[in-house]
């Protein structure tokens, strides 16, 4: 090993310092901007420090309640957050983990479900919702098909894999305007305009050919004689796949799940031509945005703030994992 | 596997492609050859090209022709360089920091484009951070105007795409062959010939696979022009804006006119990438063989 000497590695800490810096700011900024009063905000000169914190910002966002008292609302929060932890936490330490997994999905839907009934939500709670439920859908659609299709395409060797790999490859590189027309022409005519049917149909399409790449590229990392073992002692082949190989393969199921996510969650055009009124969070904050008065400038700080924490979370929790899904794409693609 | 058993586990994946993918483009070639008016959407008219000739001779459409090569000319190169720049930063820092600089550094790239757009630019408007930073430079706060907000919206390409360049060339030096990297050293290698001789080499496909997706998504850059821009700058519009715009904008939407410059969109990202696709393809049939 190479000892290296103080001064270069001070010089590089400062340099990645600098990079973070320019990386987070507009986050900070935004976040110091949810929690001020408007008169602070509207002020020419930034008030940075010394300002008394609100949470009317948020209250104004997710709530229709103007008098609540928005501690309730974060003790709420907090409480099912602590308990799905705990949850988690002992799974991990269990021999079987997916009960436990279970029950912090089960504790998080309860505490989405059951927060419109102890607390006035806005139409915005709504649009919360339908990001949730176009997401989730999304992701497992995506995933399942992709994830059989992955494999197909990771093991069979005739011309008509690549032939299928090099169109969704052109696919991928589509501009949305070309399919996002006549999805509003045919969900017209079909009568599915505002509906999450077609929102999520068109993610799924939209991101397929990205998820068989992806999911393909951590097949190939799996040893043939794994399934081939198996089928030796009788299995089929979809059993194979199904009890030796899938399980094997959780680490590139998340990865891929993490990134459709993401571009479900995240999406904007779809969501804005073919959901007129049923919005997903995206749409409702950039109609925020839209207004230039100080009093929309703290609410769309708000939702920003309140939009990014589940990423947040995301980045804290599976780095890993975004990390290892982008290079497996990549090396081998 | 045999064909059989390779169709079955792929059928649904690729009917999914055909008929939400396939079936769209057929849709926007047709529409496209029809006068549709968003407001009376049941009465399409055949007009065979005139769309088309309308779009070509529309002094809008080459201007968002020319934003969009200038956007992808000039963020590309420099997401290239600064991410993998970055990257091999990244690899010298010790594996207990490294996820902290690793999460802030991602945020950029994850974060919903458009909510990260607005956050950006609040940062620019009055009363934001760097517009009142400008005043201990300059008389006044910063503005942003029409003759500014490009260089905008191109430095903020730059931070939220650029993480991307940046994470998967970081993923790419984890597979670095240490020992190659000695022998070079060894040699009397310094910094710059080992990068070339060693590194850039292991990354060739890599630095293929970036450049090639970095410019899909800079050529079809929709979200954080609509937000940057808005209908304050009209000076500035992307193509996909511009099909928005042009398509779907309240009640003058004129769908026929959209889809023919949906499918100018098409033809023109073809020509560039259809060389890599064929390479590609060649690949893929070598690996088979």
């Amino acid at each position: 090993m190479k000892k290296e000497s103080l001064l270069p590695r001070v010089g590089l800490h400062a340099v990645l310092l600098a990079l973070v810096v320019w990386s987070v700011t507009p986050f900070l900024w935004t976040l110091q901007t949810s929690i001020k009063f408007t008169r602070d905000v509207a002020a020419r000169e930034p008030v940075l420090w010394g300002y008394e914190t609100t949470a009317n910002a948020y209250n104004a966002f997710w709530l229709d309640d103007e008098e609540i008292n928005m501690w309730g609302v974060l003790a709420y929060i907090l409480a099912f957050a602590v308990v799905a932890l705990m949850i988690g936490y002992l799974g991990r330490r269990m021999r079987t983990s997916w009960p436990w997994n279970l029950g912090v999905i089960a504790v998080l839907a309860f505490a989405v479900w059951y927060f419109p009934r102890a607390f006035e939500t806005s139409n915005e709670y709504e649009f919360f919702i339908n990001s949730l439920i176009v997401t989730v859908l999304t992701v497992i659609i995506s995933i399942s098909i992709g994830l059989i299709a992955g494999y197909g395409l990771a093991r069979y060797t005739g011309v008509s894999g690549a032939v299928i790999l090099i169109v969704a490859l052109a696919f991928r590189a589509l501009p949305r305007s070309a399919f996002v027309l006549p999805y509003f022409f045919a969900a017209k005519e079909l009568g599915l305009l505002d509906s999450r049917l077609i929102i999520v149909m068109s993610l799924v399409a939209v991101n397929q050919p990205f998820t068989i790449w992806m999911l393909r590229s951590f097949f190939m990392d799996v040893p043939k004689e794994l399934e081939e073992a198996a089928m030796m002692d009788g299995a089929t082949r979809f059993e194979a796949f199904r009890k030796v190989i899938v399980p094997v393969m959780w680490p590139g199921v998340i990865a891929t799940s993490l990134f459709t996510m993401l571009l479900a969650y995240n999406e904007f055009l779809f969501v804005r031509v073919l959901a007129p009124t049923e919005w997903t969070l995206p749409v409702a904050i950039v109609s925020l945005t839209a207004g230039e008065s100080s009093r929309t400038i703290t609410e769309a700080a708000a939702a920003s703030v309140s939009i990014t924490l589940p990423i947040v979370i995301v980045i804290v929790l599976f780095q890993k994992h975004l990390v290892k899904g982008l290079g497996a794409g990549a090396v081998k693609g | 596997m045999n064909r059989r058993t390779f169709w079955a586990f792929t059928i649904p994946s690729v009917a999914v492609m055909l008929i939400l993918m396939v079936f769209p483009l057929v849709t926007t070639i047709w529409l496209s050859l029809n006068r549709l008016l968003i407001r009376d959407l049941d009465n399409p008219e055949w007009v065979g090209l005139a769309n088309y000739r309308e779009t070509l001779n529309d002094a809008e459409f080459w201007s968002a022709v020319w934003f969009t090569l200038r956007f992808v000319a000039i963020t590309v190169p420099i997401n290239m360089v600064v991410g993998l720049g970055i990257a091999l930063l990244l690899d010298r820092v010790g594996k207990r920091v490294r996820p902290v600089y690793l999460a802030a550094l991602l945020l950029p790239f994850i974060v919903t484009p458009v909510v990260g757009t607005a956050m950006f630019k609040e940062l620019f408007e009055r009363g934001g951070l760097l517009s009142w930073l400008w005043t201990f430079v300059a008389e006044d706060a910063f503005a942003i105007t029409d003759g500014n907000v490009q260089w905008l919206i191109f430095i903020h390409a730059v931070w939220y795409t650029m993480p991307f360049a940046m994470i998967t060339f970081f993923a790419g030096l984890q597979t670095l062959p240490q020992d190659r990297v000695e022998a070079a050293s060894i040699d009397g290698a310094g910094f710059w010939r080992s990068l070339w001789h060693v590194t850039i080499p292991h990354l060739r496909t890599l630095l293929l696979f970036v450049g090639l997706i970095s410019v899909m998504d800079a050529y079809r850059v929709f979200d954080s022009v609509f937000v940057f821009a808005g209908t304050r700058f009209q000076s500035v519009e992307s193509l996909q804006v511009y099909n928005f715009r042009v398509a779907l904008d309240s009640n003058i939407g004129r769908i026929g006119k959209g889809n023919a410059i949906g499918i100018l969109n098409v033809i023109g990202i073809f020509v560039v990438l259809i060389p890599f696709l064929y390479r590609s393809y060649k690949d893929q049939i070598a690996e088979r063989t």
